[in-house]
């Protein structure tokens, strides 16, 4: 199939246009709703992720990457082979993907990707807050993050007393000693501190006897899983997968950026079994600092590049749908002549995402969380109300 | 006041005698820059560079072509390629050299002060730049001029290979320089980078509070333009930095209002300025109040500071003496939340904990050869705590605010480690007499605290309540 960015417009996939009116979105106070997102480091391969079907050019330049037996998703997308539990989402209404989207950065360093993926900002560096913590300042959700990872991640940063999960292998001392310590600090009028020592003091017991846990992310998905379903549990989790930089050996079905999406897709798994019914209330973003070239290099891996795409679970999807608007992958439509290009600003997408889940016009999360920048009200589009 | 002795060092150790003259005892540290007080191996910046260098050059020329359709042959040889070069190991040989100054040295006072400049000029994480030269970066270009003029710090740290590289200044070319005219040529665009500029002016020396425009950051950014490693086939980004006019933008270049001329010489011209400029002695001035006192320094705080430095040129061991002598005086009135480094010295000092790997034991390690277990020690612990000094994950280094050390699983991470650090203790120091007269040594209200750890009868809880309690995490 010999596909024109035209004529692909009126094709299966959904495009995004300017969402003409916004209605802001009403209040619905009455459930809980989750936000979580998956930072994937290094730069994720879209093409590899969610490889389009039946392109001359991308077969062209990449023969030793391309992946047999693929998952048709739709006349035009795939699915990377692997990503079995991402594909049952799918068939349930509860998996999407937007493609050729990427954060508003165009150079290729994975140091200042990060940071502004974790930014949300224009300039590395410049900005001290995650655009999550920010939302979830807006949002007044102060408590309510979950980091399952140890330093607290940019992401989060922007609002105080959020939560972190990342089990030392080492034991807890006794309860006594733990409770011991929390009259202190509450006698001292330390009370971070004090709060802290709560939550340490009930996790202890919740593990006691308990086996040494485990810091892979299946675990910590199915842990955060469980956490977010509690009606006063925490409301936004976010998690960390590395390894996604394959310069050499990025290797097909069982190549090494295989390996990071398959610890991806046991994210979606564990959460799903975690979170139960409350799936349904949650949503689930992928994030990272871009694409990766089209061409494969020298060492049958690729380079840093630009266009990537964005995975989303949950039961707040409208429907399992490729959200794209499909710039094309002749040279002339390539990003710089090499890289798949973005025509969706990623930011539209979390903004929306943010918007939907903690019940905030989007216009308020455009102008104090992205300063204003022109982004696009995805929210009627992409997720229930 | 006792609390001075852990405020502005790790608290006394079972062998310090309580100083006649606490001020004195520290303000006398701070002129000189003793020899390492680690008797093992120590390694110049250049030759670990060359081990970098190794690495790099091994898997990105040689072992992504050869293995490029064997995933596992890969990582084996890439693993392989790691303990060649001492990928492994350099760091936890440089956290022994960086934690001897805590522990062994006569100056204790020096080495906290030493770990607020190398993440004052930090080195975050970047490539390789932890494994093989940070450390070296702190002990060479860092702790070198501590008794130097806060300028020659500044200059040597912007130049230095490390920061060059860690902040992409290898990338920054002048737009209108001869090689973005060649790139152009054939059809590419290079271009200016601003990282280091911006960095150079907004964590290093006179901070946004100056008012510098974005306009001031580019111009800052055109007159670094050419700074760069000496590009070599073989050492690739590895080498000596240098400046290369073909990188460099022409013409002249204002930064806050004051004119440059292009070429090699104008970068030292405005560091001078930079350092020179009241913003930046202020900037310094708050995070040393920042780093020894409280979250939130007073103007009463910075003055004396900024009065030494304008007295003395920025001479660091007068700025220095003026930030002790001001944590001194407040020292009854603030206590400052302990990074978990810092938590972790000042307990292995008072407590008598054996922390670091001898250096006998370092030395058996031989290259190519996976460092054993025990060799990593250092390394595991740091990021188990969560804050390994070479793995800031930013520019702007490891936050000095407390709030950014409160969650729960850091605090968990203080109490297992305190436990685990109980039984590194030698068998005398494990004694209630040891504790007693340690607290009393070292706590203002030790009455107090005894009646506390008194409440569990097992010296190890005692020692892991000690150094949970509120008078420990903020000294």
């Amino acid at each position: 199939m010999k596909i024109s960015r035209r004529n692909f417009l009126k094709g299966s996939a959904t495009t995004l246009f300017l969402a003409g009116f916004n209605f802001p979105v009403l209040a619905n106070t009455d459930k809980k709703k989750n936000l979580v997102v998956i930072m994937l480091r290094g730069g994720m391969d879209g093409l590899c992720a969610v490889p389009i079907i039946g392109d001359k050019n991308f077969e062209k330049k990449r023969k030793d990457l391309i992946l047999d037996e693929t998952i048709k998703l739709n006349s035009d997308f795939a699915l990377h082979p692997k990503l079995m539990n991402f594909y049952n989402l799918w068939q349930n209404n509860l998996g999407a993907i937007v493609h050729a989207t990427n954060i508003p950065y165009t150079k290729r360093s994975h140091f200042d990707g990060q940071n502004l993926m974790e930014t949300g900002g224009h300039i590395p560096y410049s900005i001290k807050t995650g655009w999550l913590g920010r939302g979830m300042k807006l949002a007044e959700l102060k408590g309510d993050g979950l980091a399952l990872a140890l330093p607290m991640p940019l992401l989060l940063r922007g609002i105080p007393s959020n939560d972190n999960f990342y089990p030392s292998k080492k034991r807890l001392p006794r309860t006594e000693l733990l409770q011991l310590l929390k009259s202190v600090y509450a006698d001292k009028s330390e009370h971070d501190l004090a709060n802290m020592m709560e939550i340490i003091a009930n996790r202890s017991m919740m593990n006691n006897g308990g086996t040494s846990m485990s810091r892979k992310n299946s675990s910590l998905a199915f842990k955060a899983g469980l956490e977010l379903k509690k009606i006063n549990g925490p409301r936004v989790a976010v998690f960390e997968v590395d390894g996604f930089d394959t310069h050499a050996a990025q290797g097909g079905v069982n190549g090494s950026h295989s390996d990071s999406l398959i610890e991806m897709d046991s994210i979606f798994k564990s959460l799903e079994k975690g979170l139960g019914s409350e799936i349904e209330n949650t949503l689930v973003l992928t994030l990272t600092e871009f694409g990766r070239t089209i061409k494969q290099n020298g060492g049958r891996g690729t380079e840093h590049g630009y266009g990537s795409a964005i995975f989303m679970a949950g039961g707040l999807l409208k429907k399992s749908q490729v959200y794209t608007d499909w710039p094309g992958l002749k040279r002339k439509e390539l990003f710089e002549g090499r890289d798949l290009n973005s025509t969706i600003d990623a930011r539209s997408v979390y903004a929306s995402a943010m918007s939907t889940v903690f019940d905030i016009d989007f216009k308020r999360i455009q102008k104090e969380v992205f300063w204003g920048d022109e982004l696009i009200n995805l929210s009627d589009k992409l997720f229930k109300s | 006041m006792k609390n001075f002795y852990r405020k502005v060092a790790f608290g006394l150790g079972p062998d310090d005698k309580t100083p006649s003259d606490p001020l004195k005892w520290a303000t006398n540290q701070l002129n000189d820059i003793p020899e390492f007080s680690w008797k093992g191996k120590i390694l110049p910046e250049k030759e670990l560079r060359k081990y970098y260098r190794d690495y790099v050059y091994g898997d990105r020329k040689v072992l992504r072509k050869k293995f490029k359709n064997d995933k596992d042959g890969y990582k084996r040889e890439k693993n392989k390629l790691r303990h060649a070069t001492g990928q492994k190991f350099w760091w936890n040989l440089e956290l022994c050299i960086r934690y001897s100054e805590a522990l062994k040295s006569e100056t204790p006072v020096l080495a906290k002060l030493w770990y607020f400049w190398g993440n004052h000029f930090a080195i975050s994480e970047k490539d390789f730049l932890a494994q093989y030269t940070t450390g070296a970066y702190q002990r060479e270009v860092i702790r070198a001029n501590m008794n130097q003029n806060f300028e020659k710090m500044a200059q040597e740290a912007t130049i230095g290979w490390s920061m060059i590289h860690h902040l992409d200044n290898e990338q920054n070319i002048g737009p209108k320089s001869q090689e973005a005219r060649w790139a152009r040529e054939k059809g590419k665009t290079k271009g200016v980078n601003e990282n280091h500029a911006r960095e150079l002016l907004e964590l290093h020396t006179v901070s946004p509070d100056c008012g510098y425009t974005q306009e001031d950051v580019i111009q800052m950014a055109y007159i670094m333009s050419g700074w760069r490693p000496k590009w070599g086939k073989k050492r690739l980004e590895t080498g000596d930095v240098h400046f290369n006019p073909d990188a460099h933008e022409p013409g002249n270049k204002i930064v806050l209002g004051k004119k440059y001329k292009s070429g090699r010489k104008s970068l030292s011209v405005a560091i001078t300025d930079l350092v020179s400029h009241p913003s930046c002695r202020k900037f310094i001035a708050m995070k040393l109040c920042r780093y020894l006192i409280t979250d939130n320094p007073t103007e009463e705080m910075m003055e004396p500071i900024i009065k030494a430095w304008e007295k003395s040129d920025g001479f660091l061991p007068e700025v220095h003496k003026a930030a002790i002598e001001v944590a001194f005086n407040y020292s009854d009135k603030y206590n400052k939340f302990q990074n978990p480094e810092n938590w972790l010295l000042q307990m292995s000092k008072m407590a008598d904990v054996d922390l670091i790997p001898s250096p006998s034991f370092m030395d058996l390690y031989k290259l190519g050869n996976k460092p054993i277990r025990d060799q990593r020690a250092l390394e595991y612990l740091m990021d188990e705590l969560g804050q390994h000094p070479y793995l800031a994950k930013q520019p702007n280094g490891w936050s000095d605010i407390s709030e950014d050390w409160m969650s729960p699983e850091l605090l968990i991470r203080r109490l297992v480690y305190a436990r685990e650090a109980y039984y590194k203790k030698s068998g005398k120091s494990q004694t209630p007499e040891f504790y007693e007269e340690m607290i009393e040594k070292n706590y203002d209200n030790s009455g107090e605290i005894l009646k506390i750890i008194d409440q569990h009868r097992e010296l190890v809880h005692k020692h892991v309540i000690l150094f949970n309690l509120p008078e420990t995490l903020k000294s």
